[in-house]
């Protein structure tokens, strides 16, 4: 497999970003659903942070992943797609690199405002971004609430358009984007 | 010879009593007798949780302090918190800490530092020698601090500063599942910058 993409396929790099960062995403809501669980305490506060850790890092992941996606070629959509789908190819790929960005600010504006610093694993301490202000927290976290729920619909989309691909329409999109394949 | 030696032992005998008298008399002066400024006071204290520092302070607390750096014997620093004033930007975090597994506030509600003994450590710096009282268990506390005075609208002005680490646990501040550390660590700072004006 390359490293770099190519007009047929993704690379090594490109994959194992979008595959580690499905893994972090996939950590995140079973984290959001642990803590969500709990009384204010110590098991509370250690999910919590592990929670912003992972937030952050799917953070920088992102703006890599995208880098790298400028500095390569994009492998093109399949001929076969109808124009709508070809928009809401573009618009779910948009919208999931746009929420893999906006969720973990929102995160980080929700610590801030209950005058919770964001930690990176222990190791690193961001600055908080705004003064506590309870209102402000309760609306960032309906937002935060609201993305991750948009951001779950639009995977499921991508994961739906994916396999319709790989076992309906038989053809590559899948298989570029998984390693150890061969595209025909 | 000796005669010679005798009398010099003489002299300086009467140089040092005479001193001696002299700092006897300079300590006689009594320290300034202050009274806490709450408007321009800070007491603060950080902790770190969960990886991150995180910083709080009681919004009440009073101060009684006799100080003087000439007159360290007869000064003393009396501060007395109320733990209920405690602020750390979260409501909820703040009832925690309000709790009995915590400062158990509703059967402890006062903190409090006394100290009567002072070492001088350099120009305006000294260690505080005293106890330090929160939930009920006191302990020896050496206490760094500073003191500088300034004329301000021909007052006589105080400022006291000062910065400690503590262990939460030495008092009993953590019990149940709060005397773990990986979360909370057990060591606290605590920070104070207080303006202290004389006693009417």
């Amino acid at each position: 497999m390359p490293i770099r993409n190519t007009n047929a396929r993704w690379g090594a790099v490109a994959q194992t970003f979008h595959w580690v960062i499905v893994a972090l995403v996939i950590t995140q809501f079973v984290l959001a659903n642990e803590y969500n669980h709990l009384p204010l305490g110590l098991a509370k506060l250690a999910v919590i942070a592990k929670h912003k850790s992972v937030g952050l890092t799917i953070f920088a992941l992102t703006v890599l992943r995208l880098i790298w996606r400028l500095m390569n070629p994009t492998p093109l959509l399949p001929d076969t797609l109808k124009p709508y789908e070809r928009v809401l190819a573009r618009v779910t790929h948009f919208g999931l690199y746009a929420l893999l960005l906006v969720m973990p600010i929102t995160g980080w504006i929700m610590s801030s405002a209950r005058s919770f610093p964001v930690s990176w694993f222990g190791l690193l301490q961001l600055p908080d971004l705004v003064k506590p202000n309870r209102a402000l927290y309760d609306a960032m976290h309906t937002t935060h609430d609201v993305l991750a729920g948009t951001l779950a619909a639009f995977a499921a989309l991508h994961v739906f358009a994916a396999l319709k691909h790989h076992f309906y329409l038989k053809d590559d999109t899948l298989r570029r984007m998984l390693p150890f394949t061969r595209t025909r | 010879m000796a005669e010679n030696s005798r009398t010099a032992l003489r002299a300086a005998s009467f140089a040092m009593l005479m001193s001696a008298a002299f700092a006897v008399f300079a300590a006689a002066t009594p320290p300034v007798h202050y009274t806490l400024d709450p408007t321009r006071s800070l007491l603060r204290f950080t902790f770190m949780q969960a990886g991150a520092s995180n910083t709080g302070r009681f919004n009440k607390f009073t101060a009684d302090v006799l100080f003087s750096n000439d007159n360290l014997a007869a000064s003393k620093i009396d501060v007395t918190v109320d733990i209920n004033s405690l602020d750390t930007g979260d409501m909820e975090r703040d009832d925690t800490l309000r709790s009995p597994d915590l400062f158990d506030v509703k059967k402890y509600p006062q903190a409090r530092f006394v100290a009567t003994r002072f070492t001088s450590t350099g120009a305006g710096r000294y260690d505080a020698l005293g106890k330090l009282t929160i939930r009920n268990v006191t302990k020896d506390l050496k206490l760094p601090i500073t003191f500088q005075t300034k004329t301000e609208q021909g007052q006589n002005i105080g400022y006291l500063t000062g910065r400690v680490t503590i262990r939460r646990l030495d008092f009993g501040v953590g019990q149940g599942e709060w005397k773990a550390t990986d979360q909370v660590p057990d060591d606290v700072q605590v920070s104070f910058s207080l303006r202290l004006a004389p006693k009417t």
